[in-house]
């Protein structure tokens, strides 16, 4: 078997080494633990041990003042002195192989065990990839302990055993039925976890008096139009969101996509679970056509009848739990979006008006945020604009 | 049960045959008179004479090519080659006509032809009479191979073969002669092209045949002491290989070790392993090992054939580097 010598990472900033010199030759006999070259990093010399018993088979690289990347192949270690070996100077490199070095700081020696993990692919056997599919887990959060780091099936399993707890081992004996996820229930599960696991998530509430919106709402209805409380934020915060592009906005890796159109998502729950069907270029319709809009896609999603791309490229998003009472509560961001907006029940409660306690409608709102793309004024600012034109709707037309 | 050697086995599946359909009749090397070079035959002219069991002249060619031409005419010869490594003088009447003759005339004969032969290495004879070939055999389309490793599947699997209606090469081995082991009394058959589970295990799966098996079945005894759970699964019949016992094996351990005495490079192990990949690649927890012969020549020095084969520390060492 041969086996790679790897320039080794000796630090978390190490980036590249300098080969100062190799103790064995081509050809010579190695016992695991053998010293076998040096390395300089941060003018440190290290003294860089085999891993393994064997033939020094072959030098890639000689010493020079030179920096070689961390983890490229040096050299090659066989078990047998004639063994090939990969006749390209470079091969990808898969794994790192863990090398085990001893730094020598003022005469004094001290053990500084690596445990290299580059960004290269991740090396795991067939089962063990197919048992992490299965449970949803990605491969780079899970520690190997095969050969050269490879993640075999019990380094998953494990990895799901920590993950559920003790608890979930108890439970056999309890009369129990467990339930698969839906393929739509795996979605959910899937893009939640991501969003609250990858998106630093921060939350501003403000109270609104909803007074005037009552007001325009029996107006409208006596008019014809049955506009609910949802239809009447999506259709001021789509009017806001051309002032506010960043929470109209993608994340694409380092970057921020803007756009154009306004599109509001509107979370509708189902009977399966929770899809999001968009209004698009909701900031040019008017109450009457997002009203009718979002009742066809809230009428064609609980039938399961929505096209795919009337959920899809969807951003900011408005989540209304008030018709179950819900007073306020935080959502968790649609990703690649950057906010959505959780709308609490409408309550009548004793407001104090210049002085004088009179009765009012409130209701709460909590915008979730990502904080790598919005800043804490930025979003207080649109709330402060969406309170404002909440409680003076007639500001949107002058 | 009783115990007998692998030898008196397969002499009681030729004479059992031979006493249940006349048609069975042997033919080779010295099989007669002496009772064939290691003895398998021994005894069967004093009960059957001269019309059934048949010396014949030093040519494989001969031997094969007039077992093949009996069997179209509704004879069930069993023809016995000396040594596998003597399969090569016969190999055109093999390959060109017992392989190919029933295809070629849209099945209209059958090829009911048993041809015994023995090869593996162990009793230091040296590069022409050690080898293992049976890749060579699992080459062509139109014959079965067939390796035995134990006494109660040699008698079994003779028997299937001589009642089979196509070509059969029955390969024992040398080593396994004097091997004794439970043996049913009275009549069975085991059938061809079906592998066996000779030991159940949960961590590894080691699949072999032949003698291998039996050097595969000690080294799950040295794991087990190290906790090592090992399945072994007897291959039996090499062609066609039984994948659905090798898979559903592989699919419980996830790891698999074939142990195999021809040469690794082109070997029946790679065969088997690459079937593994292509049906059970997502239940693989380590990448397949094959622990098998040397690329060389068998060595003639003892000491040196010993090193050119599997033995029961090589599988040890093989399976605990597959469980590291």
């Amino acid at each position: 078997m041969i086996r790679e010598i790897i320039m080794p990472k000796l630090g978390e900033t190490m980036e590249e080494g300098y080969l100062s010199k190799w103790l064995k030759k081509e050809g010579e006999r190695i016992r695991k633990g053998e010293v076998i070259l040096e390395v300089m990093s941060d003018k440190t010399n290290f003294e860089v041990e085999s891993q393994y018993d064997g033939y020094l088979r072959k030098v890639l690289v000689e010493p020079s003042d030179q920096p070689i990347p961390v983890t490229t192949v040096i050299g090659y270690i066989s078990d047998s002195p004639d063994e090939p070996v990969p006749d390209v100077l470079q091969t990808p490199r898969i794994e790192p192989e863990k090398a085990v070095t001893t730094e020598k700081i003022d005469s004094k020696v001290q053990d500084a065990k690596t445990a290299v993990r580059g960004d290269e692919k991740i090396r795991a056997t067939p089962i063990a990839r197919k048992i992490a599919s299965e449970h949803g887990i990605d491969l780079a959060s899970v520690v190997g302990t095969g050969p050269q780091g490879r993640i075999e099936r019990k380094d998953v399993e494990n990895f799901i055993a920590r993950a559920s707890g003790p608890s979930s081992k108890v439970q056999t004996a309890e009369p129990s039925e467990t339930i698969p996820f839906s393929p739509l229930r795996k979605i959910i599960a899937e893009r939640l976890t991501y969003s609250k696991q990858n998106i630093p998530h921060y939350y501003l509430s403000v109270k609104l008096m909803v007074e005037q919106i009552s007001k325009i709402k029996e107006i409208k209805k006596a008019e014809g139009v049955d506009a609910t409380y949802t239809d009447f934020l999506i259709f001021l915060t789509a009017r806001l969101l051309v002032e506010f592009p960043l929470m109209n906005a993608a994340v694409e890796g380092d970057r921020i996509r803007l756009y154009k159109s306004v599109d509001v998502g509107v979370a509708v729950g189902i009977e399966e679970g929770l899809v999001v069907p968009v209004i698009r270029g909701a900031a040019e319709k008017n109450l009457e056509q997002i009203s009718n809009e979002r009742r066809d896609l809230a009428e064609r999603a609980r039938t399961g009848k929505l096209k795919k791309e009337e959920i899809e490229n969807c951003r900011f998003v408005i989540s209304n739990l008030g018709m179950y009472g819900v007073t306020n509560f935080q959502a968790i961001i649609n990703a690649p979006g950057t906010a959505i907006l959780a709308v609490g029940a409408i309550q009548e409660e004793p407001i104090l008006d210049n002085g004088l306690l009179k009765a009012g409608k409130t209701m709460w709102v909590t915008l979730s945020l990502d904080h790598r793309v919005i800043d804490g004024a930025y979003g207080g600012k649109f709330l402060q604009r969406l309170k404002s034109v909440v409680e003076n709707p007639g500001q949107i037309y002058l | 049960m009783r115990e007998i050697t692998y030898r008196q086995a397969l002499n009681e599946a030729l004479d059992e045959e031979m006493a249940r359909d006349p048609d069975v009749f042997l033919m080779g090397e010295d099989i007669a008179i002496y009772g064939g070079a290691y003895g398998v035959t021994m005894d069967l002219l004093k009960k059957y004479g001269e019309r059934r069991v048949i010396d014949t002249p030093i040519s494989e060619a001969a031997i094969v090519g007039s077992g093949l031409g009996a069997a179209l005419l509704g004879m069930r010869p069993v023809v016995e080659i000396m040594y596998v490594d003597f399969i090569g003088l016969a190999m055109d009447q093999l390959n060109n006509q017992v392989a190919k003759i029933r295809y070629m005339f849209g099945g209209k004969c059958t090829v009911p032809l048993t041809i015994r032969t023995e090869g593996g290495a162990g009793r230091t004879l040296g590069a022409h009479h050690s080898q293992s070939l049976e890749a060579w055999l699992m080459h062509i389309p139109g014959i079965k191979v067939v390796m035995p490793g134990t006494p109660a599947d040699a008698k079994g699997l003779l028997k299937s073969a001589i009642r089979e209606d196509n070509p059969i090469m029955f390969i024992e081995h040398k080593m396994l002669y004097n091997l004794k082991g439970p043996v049913p009394d009275g009549e069975y058959l085991i059938p061809i092209g079906k592998a066996d589970v000779k030991k159940e295990g949960k961590d590894v799966t080691l699949i072999s045949y032949s003698r291998m098996l039996q050097f595969s079945l000690e080294a799950a005894k040295v794991l087990e002491k190290d906790g090592i759970s090992a399945e072994v699964v007897d291959m039996r019949t090499l062609l066609p290989l039984d994948m659905e016992t090798v898979c559903a094996s592989v699919r419980k351990t996830n790891r698999a070790v074939i142990v195999e005495e021809d040469t690794k490079t082109a070997g029946a192990g790679a065969e088997i392993g690459m079937r593994i990949i292509e049906e059970a690649f997502d239940h693989l927890d380590a990448p397949v090992l094959r622990i098998a012969g040397a690329d060389v020549p068998m060595p003639k020095a003892p000491n040196l054939e010993k090193l050119a084969i599997p033995s029961v520390e090589s599988i040890v060492k093989g399976v605990r580097e597959v469980l590291a």
